[in-house]
């Protein structure tokens, strides 16, 4: 609106109130997490002492650091692996008429909505050595189950908690792709009608390529909501047995709630902020390039 | 080809079986007794079992902190919704020098992870008097959404035309008077869809909740159901744990059923903004 009477005034009524929230309970403790994660401060006394970089030498002792970030990467790699390459294909499969697809279609995103401790339970209800319905199929299979049962078991804990996370998440990757084949729909056809692909072959060398701009915010997404698995991990396994399923956040959330390490969370805070700050970047600048568009075909 | 597409249709039918399958035994398994959970996952119950809804519901405490949750959410969303919308509409229709940079901030909050803030956050709340409080959670509530909403509701101001609010003004209204008889009324299907969503996202947050609001009697639904879960486990009173897991669902179920088409809508954008 061009017209400038009271614009001025307007302007600040109407934007201080978001802009004083957001400055306050989020900046504000986002800039305060990088100024603590150089004190030695326990939360509940009042004194914090400077000690520069101890935090984060300690960090690059502490072994269960090291073990964290090495479970949250294999699970985001486990993880985007199995949620890209399924989320593609449901996203074929789910395309069309017929009341199978139909159903697909209205009920997909349903693991999505549901609390992260609800997903949690399920999995864990039906992993349940004594009464859970995967591992009786499993012991139909020939496949018994040994206590203390596969979320107690340090060989299958980490794979338990993968599961759910996919179970959870995959509706999303089903929805992104389906909308990115609706947007390049008529560019497939019009390529494949000039080289007369088809099948695999024209999903290898037209469709893939074209959706560059869809796995990139797949990617994103993952790298952001991996970290999400804290309610799986907290109500699943809690980081055990033996930290096999310890991820950033959970080991986050126990310097706080149980050691009251506020400094050292802090640490732990900023080195993964800037791991994922890194890794957006190299997602950013990897698929910054349209690759398709040298061939003639803009997505 | 014919072959292919009887393939597809068992892969599809297989994926919605992995869906819908632990859904239904959770929900036959509320209605067993503790026995008969353990006799077989596959039987049905003898008799449904509503007194495990009573159990969960009066006992296990669940009453208490749904209500928890109803009031931490639909609170956040009564400030949240206006406050998002007033700075979107600012943002949208309002160029002022900075205001690129200042829309560039807010957004930035959708792509870092909450958590991140917890340790000062912790602290923040505790010297304003607002730790271990609905109030307080409320309030973080808030400002962790404002992201997405004002990126939301922006879009939506920015597609209303400005034909409208020109004739307004030349009708004498002032700024406040078209934004609330015009701008407001218009962009209605951006605030459902804002409100949805965030609303779904708040009634299941986790792990804010439990690090700022972990007393017993202000749990929301998601940290009631965790903490009930491990004490139940020792009590072997299975049935009302399902029955409990059945409540926390329910709510979502009927929202993602009735406005599903708006949530697809609402992840989307989200989703394909960069």
């Amino acid at each position: 609106m061009r017209h400038s009477k009271g614009r001025g005034a307007f302007i600040v009524a109407f934007l201080s109130p978001a802009v004083l929230l957001y400055a306050v309970f989020l900046v504000w403790p986002l800039l305060q997490s990088f100024q603590m994660s150089m004190y030695r401060w326990r939360g509940v006394s009042r004194n914090r002492k400077f000690i520069g970089m101890e935090n984060f030498q300690n960090l690059s002792q502490d072994p269960v650091f090291w073990k964290s970030l090495q479970n949250t990467g294999m699970l985001l790699v486990l993880a985007g692996v199995v949620t890209i390459g399924l989320g593609v294909l449901l996203a074929h499969l789910t395309d069309g008429a017929g009341p199978v697809r139909k159903f697909a279609r209205a009920i997909y995103l349903f693991p999505q909505v549901i609390s992260l401790v609800a997903v949690a339970l399920i999995w864990q209800f039906q992993l349940n050595p004594k009464y859970g319905l995967v591992t009786d199929m499993l012991f139909r299979v020939g496949l018994p189950v040994r206590d203390p049962g596969i979320v107690r078991d340090p060989r299958y804990a980490f794979g338990a908690i993968a599961v759910a996370f996919v179970w959870h998440a995959l509706g999303f990757f089903v929805l992104l792709f389906s909308a990115g084949l609706k947007q390049i729909s008529e560019e497939i056809k019009e390529a494949s009608a000039l080289d007369g692909s088809e099948g695999w072959h024209r999903f290898r060398h037209v469709t893939w390529p074209l959706l560059w701009s869809v796995k990139r915010t797949a990617i994103t997404y993952l790298l952001i909501h991996i970290l999400t698995v804290f309610a799986l991990v907290f109500v699943m396994t809690e980081g055990g047995p033996d930290r096999g399923t310890e991820t950033i956040v959970s080991y986050l959330y126990e310097q706080i709630a149980k050691n009251g390490q506020y400094g050292y969370a802090s640490a732990l805070a900023v080195v993964v902020f800037a791991v994922s700050m890194l890794a957006s970047l190299a997602v950013l600048a990897y698929f910054r390039k349209d690759p398709t568009a040298a061939a003639g075909a803009r997505a | 080809m014919k072959g292919r597409q009887w393939l597809g249709t068992l892969a599809l039918t297989a994926y919605l079986a992995v869906i819908v399958v632990p859904l239904v035994w959770v929900l036959i398994s509320s209605l067993k007794t503790s026995p008969e959970i353990f006799a077989s996952p596959w039987s049905l119950p003898a008799q449904p079992k509503f007194e495990n809804y009573a159990a969960a519901w009066n006992e296990a405490g669940l009453a208490k902190y749904f209500w928890n949750s109803v009031m931490v959410t639909v609170g956040s969303l009564a400030v949240l919704i206006p406050v998002g919308a007033m700075a979107a509409y600012i943002f949208a229709r309002y160029p002022f020098p900075g205001s690129k940079a200042l829309y560039a901030i807010f957004l930035g909050g959708m792509m870092f992870p909450n958590f991140l803030v917890l340790a000062p956050l912790t602290d923040l709340l505790r010297r304003l008097g607002l730790s271990e409080s609905l109030l307080g959670l409320g309030i973080v509530y808030v400002a962790f959404s404002l992201s997405f909403t004002v990126f939301v509701l922006t879009g939506f101001f920015q597609n209303v035309p400005t034909e409208l609010e020109e004739a307004a003004v030349l009708d004498g209204c002032g700024h406040l008077m078209v934004y609330q008889k015009i701008m407001l009324p218009l962009a209605r299907p951006g605030l459902i869809v804002a409100a949805i969503f965030n609303g779904l996202g708040l009634w299941n947050e986790f792990n804010l909740a439990l690090v700022l609001a972990n007393s017993e009697s202000i749990r929301t639904l998601p940290i009631g159901l965790a903490n009930l879960t491990m004490a139940r486990q020792y009590q072997a009173d299975w049935g009302s744990v399902f029955a409990a897991l059945v409540i926390v669902m329910l709510p979502a179920f009927v929202v993602y059923w009735r406005y599903r088409e708006r949530i697809y809508e609402a992840m989307l954008a989200g989703a394909v903004k960069g």
